[in-house]
């Protein structure tokens, strides 16, 4: 079967966006793409300096406190927006476990940080087969099409 | 027709009983691009290189070497040592202009036998250039980039635009080559990824949207991968927040997820949310490109349905209080419901630097085989230019894996900052569990972080 790609219409598409955006943007200020100051050790708390609403996430500053309820559904809200993500966190944050290619896990890289919520911690090989059965919808999202070929040692 | 016949093979297989083959693959448009993508992301920096020192540069290096052996089928013990380059750089400001250049990748050379996918191995995690307005949080990419937006989570060579207008509606629009790594037979990596997101978003008050994304491919079903997306957020009273997040897979007519969850948080100290999940798998795994999410690895006509709750309380200063449940139902009675319980408590201390913590947690399920309860402990302490930290781990099987049921491992860790800029640091790794007897891993981490102002990046 042979497919045509619709480039065409996706940079079409792109370019109208892009007009769209020059001419009728909002006016409310961007959040910052760096934080303006240098941020603690640590877990941060939004919430010690600032109060009200994000000018990046349009919402509550309480909302986005990363506590283990934030952290644990952070992907609902990455998934309307990353800006105010990308004011405090570099890309690379993020594609510590989000990677499509990764050798690593992610508590091995940050063995000096116990504090951070790394997955995979133990020897994994043997907790995943219990994990992956009875949750394998958790897997699938950075394991079902960025896979390393260590998979395939077992899965053929 | 914009395409290059590349080979003509049929491939003898398929999760959903349905052959799949590649009677004309083609090289997409979006494949044929990359080099042209790649280059102008790499080559417009240079633009901006006269105007330099307008810019903010961060540049984060951290190099690891591990050391473990591993005894080989034969009998031998084999020693690996790999040594691996994390690489990271962003530049914003270019030439005084509201545009960044974000690059991210890896790279690894055995020192001793090899780790098992060749001598050296690496990958560009993202290498891409970013427009942000001033006003509206309007923005544009154009390179690699690891993109979440409504119904995509997605890493992608190619462009995303957003927009938002002074009444709140707003667009977003992607397009390009998916960056995926395929491992399954019969199943190609898709060749072009599209698609967009409308949202109305108040601030304060809500965020909705709709999403629309389609992957050209051949995967399960021998179909292209065609998502709708919605999503809310939504304040319904003050510190009570409702949140929704659902994708329907149009290729195979399914629901893929759903997440429905109220989320209250009263103030900086308490934070509680309770929902309800589910996905079905033929809807989730159509577009696996791994085995594991396919027949015979399991049932592709399951779904999960999941009940959660989670609560973060902060009840004295420093101390942190963290409960999560949930209980998952399965439609099929292999693998079976399952519950999932955890507490914890946390204490930050020395100026929030370190952090100590337990935790308990277990998983009870109809099959034995599927339960285990876990048991972990964690100190940092970090006096002046020293860090320790110590991490350990208990798990116990209720059945028998390999005629061991518990798995230890213990992390131990020591760093000095050598410099403002440099921090040089140890792990040593002890595992016992039913893959390992006995094992230590050794490894040995130098972090770089350089910048020319101050400002946050983590």
């Amino acid at each position: 079967m042979t497919r045509r790609m619709p480039f065409p219409a996706v940079f079409g598409a792109v370019l109208i966006a892009l007009l769209f955006g020059c001419s009728a943007v909002s006016q409310s200020p961007s959040v910052p793409p760096k934080h303006p100051e240098d941020l603690p050790q640590g877990r941060v708390d939004c919430l010690e300096c600032h109060e009200n609403v994000s000018a990046g996430a349009l919402k509550p500053y309480g909302t986005i406190r990363h506590s283990r309820v934030f952290i644990d559904s952070h992907g609902t809200y990455a998934r309307q927006g990353q800006n105010l993500c990308a004011s405090c966190h570099a890309p690379a944050f993020c594609q510590t476990c989000h990677a499509r290619k990764e050798e690593m896990k992610p508590n091995t890289k940050m063995g000096d940080r116990p504090d951070r919520m790394a997955p995979h911690r133990g020897d994994y090989l043997i907790t995943h087969r219990i994990d992956g059965r009875i949750d394998p919808g958790s897997c699938f999202r950075c394991h079902g099409n960025k896979n390393d070929v260590r998979c395939r040692q077992c899965h053929k | 027709m914009s395409g290059l016949i590349l080979e003509n093979e049929v491939i003898p297989n398929s999760a959903l009983g349905v052959r799949m083959g590649h009677p004309t693959t083609v090289i997409p448009l979006g494949k044929r691009l990359l080099p042209v993508v790649v280059s102008i992301t790499l080559l417009l920096p240079l633009l901006f290189a006269g105007t330099a020192p307008a810019a903010d540069l961060s540049l984060s290096s951290k190099t690891y070497l591990r050391y473990y052996e591993r005894e080989s089928a034969g009998g031998n013990e084999d020693t690996f040592a790999p040594l691996y380059e994390y690489l990271s750089a962003d530049a914003t400001n270019l030439g005084g202009m509201p545009v960044a250049f974000h690059f991210y990748g890896w790279g690894r050379v055995d020192l001793g036998e090899e780790t098992g996918t060749g001598k050296t191995s690496g990958d560009i995690g993202s290498l891409y250039l970013e427009y942000l307005h001033p006003q509206g949080n309007a923005q544009a990419k154009l390179g690699r980039f690891f993109l979440t937006e409504g119904a995509a989570m997605e890493t992608l060579d190619g462009v995303f635009v957003k927009a938002t207008t002074p009444l709140g509606l707003g667009v977003s629009v992607y397009g390009g080559a998916p960056v995926e790594d395929t491992i399954l037979n019969g199943t190609r990596e898709g060749s072009a990824l599209y698609g967009g997101r409308v949202f109305f978003a108040r601030a304060g008050f809500v965020e909705l949207g709709a999403s629309y994304l389609r992957e050209n491919g051949t995967f399960q079903g021998g179909k292209d991968r065609e998502l709708y997306g919605g999503d809310l957020w939504l304040r319904v009273a003050p510190s009570v927040d409702l949140t929704a997040q659902a994708t329907y897979n149009r290729s195979v007519r399914e629901m893929a997820s759903q997440r429905y969850a109220v989320r209250i948080v009263p103030g900086a100290t308490f934070d509680i949310s309770a929902g309800y999940e589910s996905y079905t798998y033929k809807g989730l795994f159509q577009s696996t490109l791994n085995p594991a999410f396919v027949f015979p690895a399991l049932d592709n006509n399951d779904e999960v349905q999941t009940i959660f709750g989670v609560v973060d309380w902060a009840f004295l200063p420093g101390w942190t209080l963290e409960v999560a449940g949930k209980h998952i139902r399965h439609d099929e009675s292999d693998p079976g419901d399952a519950n999932r319980g955890e507490v914890g408590l946390r204490h930050t201390y020395n100026d929030k630097k370190d952090v100590a913590g337990i935790s308990a947690a277990f998983v009870a399920s109809d099959r034995e085989e599927n339960e285990y309860r876990e048991v972990r402990g964690f100190a940092t302490y970090s006096p002046e230019k020293i860090r320790l930290a110590l991490d350990a781990l208990m798990q116990r099987y209720q059945r028998e894996i390999h005629g061991e049921k518990n798995t230890y491992q213990v992390v131990a860790s020591a760093g000095y900052q050598v410099l403002p800029a440099l921090q040089l640091s140890g792990d040593l790794t002890y595992t016992q569990s039913p893959n390992y007897d006995e094992d230590y891993a050794g490894l040995l981490r130098a972090t770089l972080e350089l910048g020319t102002t101050t400002g946050g990046k983590k």
